[in-house]
């Protein structure tokens, strides 16, 4: 049994992950909205009201409470000096692991809400994949890219 | 100095024109549909012929396009560089330094057969954004064998250190690149029918077939068919029996010649290093890869040809080729197991391939984890189909059993081979795929666990290799948790160094 990876994602992320997920509700709810309206100005059947009611209440409980703090609790990573540990996932927990010689350039992006919240993604790539370790605390984003960068040009290939 | 420029062959113009046209076949066949094949030139309204003029005017533009790439498209050599430039307005120039040049590889349609022509395109180490790095559309064969001196001439004379004389002519070097070449594999008739008869895509030519007919059946007269009914009950069985037998032998004919216009004299050659597959009957191709570019070697079984003992080999590569579809390479399309290994062992001295009898296999445990799911999520389907069907909706039911078969099947072939730094997978879909790769050469891995499996300790193992864009993934499903991490540790790097300084 491998042990639990060191590193969680700040308690920020999680907050920003419930954003998201008020964002996508209040998509949805707007689009419930215009079809209760329409089914009100053309007389369909009421079911729709309450289907369209109880998508967005389990939306809203799934995006806004339950995924993000599963998601959140399952997010864990590692960088050491020879190869990058992640561990990810909603219902399938993925454990991924990038040896640091792969490792052809990281990343870091920031859209207008994580630099808000002064928080910024970080993307890995190699010549076949990209791993992002989302929601890392800005001036940690950048020490750890500069880090991996650094860690990823004097590894030499050994085998 | 000035340095002598080369052209293309001026079939080159029409040929790109053709390869443009190809991809406006599609839009045209839209079009010719909208107008609801409605071409009667009566002339009443002059909207009508709007499409038809902008397609003709997008075709003119094409050919003249053509035109001018081939006009301004010229090639040369300087200061160790193949020198490329075309464009009129947008001057496009390519300088690609003759030891970052990894392969040629030749592509001649029937154009280029008839004069005599090849296409080229250029590999480079670096090309990895999917276009190979210059495209020469049609040269002729002493052109295409200048370049492939031009280039190599410096690459001997930097790589040996003037340790060989190299200071020869063009010829003496490729003669004696020619000693070195070792043919590795070639298929024969026998083999291309064989191919043929246990591909894959027989099913979806007898599907083809099978659309053909209900199409042709539409335009047989109905009325006379019920007259014949009576008749037909009669010989009905062994009409239909004929049918049948007349519909599997056409598409197997179809077959045949599909792998015969792809496949004819397939060869594969070894020489300095690099594998060189050459294969086609009207459209020859050649296709080179450099050992160093090989990423991975899958094994594929389906299940008609594990019976015959037979396989197809496919290359995964870091090499472009022609393109998207040719970074899988067939290396044998189809080979005997028992042939198989010598070849691969000679062609990949860094593999084993004796691979039977040891693979880690999946625990009992794991055994429902590839059926249990999939009839569980069948049987709203089942159910809905038996009720709505009565009778002949309970065959469903054997919907079930299939993937219950195939569930156990994908439990008994499953396993994964680790020996010194080769992973092997095995997997199954349907075809059984072993997947080889040097841990030098493995992206990424992960291991995978939903709340099932999580619970019953076990984890499904991938293995990503560069290949194309995305990278090629095997992944074996419901191993013991143990082996997954065992799979995981073999591919860390340093971990013991790393406890002890930690």
């Amino acid at each position: 049994m491998r042990g639990e990876l060191e590193y969680k994602i700040p308690r920020k992320g999680l907050t920003v992950w419930r954003l998201y997920g008020l964002i996508y509700t209040f998509f949805l709810s707007v689009i419930a909205g215009t079809i209760s309206f329409l089914t009100y100005q053309f007389d369909w059947s009421a079911a729709i009201y309450f289907i369209s009611a109880s998508v967005v209440l389990i939306a809203a409980i799934a995006l806004i409470w339950l995924f993000p703090k599963i998601r959140w609790d399952h997010w864990r990573y590692e960088v050491r000096e020879q190869e990058i540990e992640i561990q990810s996932g909603l219902f399938v927990v993925k454990r991924t692991l990038i040896p640091m010689v792969r490792v052809q350039h990281v990343d870091t992006m920031q859209g207008p809400i994580l630099k808000k919240y002064d928080l910024a993604n970080i993307a890995i790539s190699t010549a076949a994949t990209t791993h992002v370790i989302p929601m890392l605390i800005t001036e940690e984003a950048d020490h750890l890219r500069e880090r991996i960068s650094e860690l990823a040009r004097v590894a030499e290939d050994d085998v | 100095m000035m340095y002598e420029k080369y052209r293309l062959h001026p079939i080159s113009a029409f040929i790109n024109f053709l390869k443009a046209l190809k991809e406006l076949l599609f839009p045209l066949i839209i079009l010719v549909i909208v107008n609801g094949f409605n071409f009667k030139a009566d002339g009443k309204e002059i909207w009508e012929y709007i499409p038809l003029f902008i397609f003709l005017l997008v075709v003119i533009f094409y050919l003249i396009s053509g035109i001018v790439k081939w006009f301004t498209f010229v090639y040369w050599f300087e200061d160790n560089e193949l020198r490329v430039e075309y464009g009129l307005f947008v001057k496009k120039k390519r300088y690609i330094p003759f030891d970052r040049i990894q392969s040629f590889n030749y592509k001649e349609s029937i154009f280029h057969r008839i004069f005599g022509l090849v296409e080229v395109t250029v590999e480079t180490a670096g090309s990895t954004n999917g276009r190979p790095e210059a495209e020469f559309t049609a040269i002729t064969r002493e052109a295409a064998a200048r370049i492939e001196r031009e280039t190599k001439k410096l690459n001997i004379g930097q790589d040996k250190d003037g340790e060989i004389n190299v200071e020869i002519g063009g010829a003496k070097v490729s003669d004696q690149l020619q000693e070195e070449a070792h043919v590795i594999h070639k298929m024969s008739a026998k083999d291309l029918l064989l191919l043929a008869t246990t591909s894959n895509s027989v099913g979806v030519v007898i599907a083809g077939v099978a659309a053909l007919f209900s199409q042709i059946a539409e335009y047989i007269p109905t009325d006379w068919i019920v007259e014949e009914i009576a008749a037909m009950i009669q010989f009905g069985f062994i009409f239909i029996m004929v049918i049948i037998f007349l519909a599997f032998l056409f598409a197997w004919i179809l077959s045949v010649m599909i792998t015969f216009i792809n496949y004819y004299d397939f060869t594969v050659v070894q020489e300095n290093d690099r594998i060189i597959i050459t294969r086609g009957l009207l459209e020859r191709k050649r296709i080179i890869i450099p050992n160093n570019r090989v990423q991975g070697i899958k094994i594929i079984e389906n299940p008609l040809r594990q019976f015959f003992r037979y396989a197809t080999v496919v290359v995964e590569s870091a090499s472009w080729g022609f393109g998207q579809g040719d970074t899988k390479i067939m290396l044998f399309p189809l080979i005997s197991k028992k042939e198989m290994s010598e070849p691969l062992q000679y062609l990949f001295p860094q593999f084993t391939f004796d691979l039977e009898g040891e693979f880690v296999r999946p625990p009992k445990k794991s055994r429902p984890h590839f059926y249990r799911v999939y009839i569980l999520s069948l049987i709203p389907i089942i159910g809905l189909s038996s009720y709505f069907f009565y009778p002949a909706g309970l065959l469903s039911i054997f919907l079930a059993l299939f993937v219950l078969i195939m569930g156990l099947w994908q439990y008994k072939t499953n396993g994964y081979l680790i020996s010194g730094n080769q992973l092997t997978l095995r997997y199954r879909v349907i075809s059984r795929v072993t997947f080889i790769a040097e841990k030098k050469r493995i992206q990424v891995i992960q291991k995978r666990q939903n709340f099932f499996q999580k619970r019953k300790k076990i984890a499904t193992v991938q293995a990503t290799v560069m290949s194309g864009l995305a990278g090629a993934t095997a992944r074996v499903p419901h191993l013991d948790e143990s082996d997954a991490d065992a799979i995981l540790s073999w591919f860390e790097r340093t971990r013991g160094i790393n406890k002890e300084s930690a």
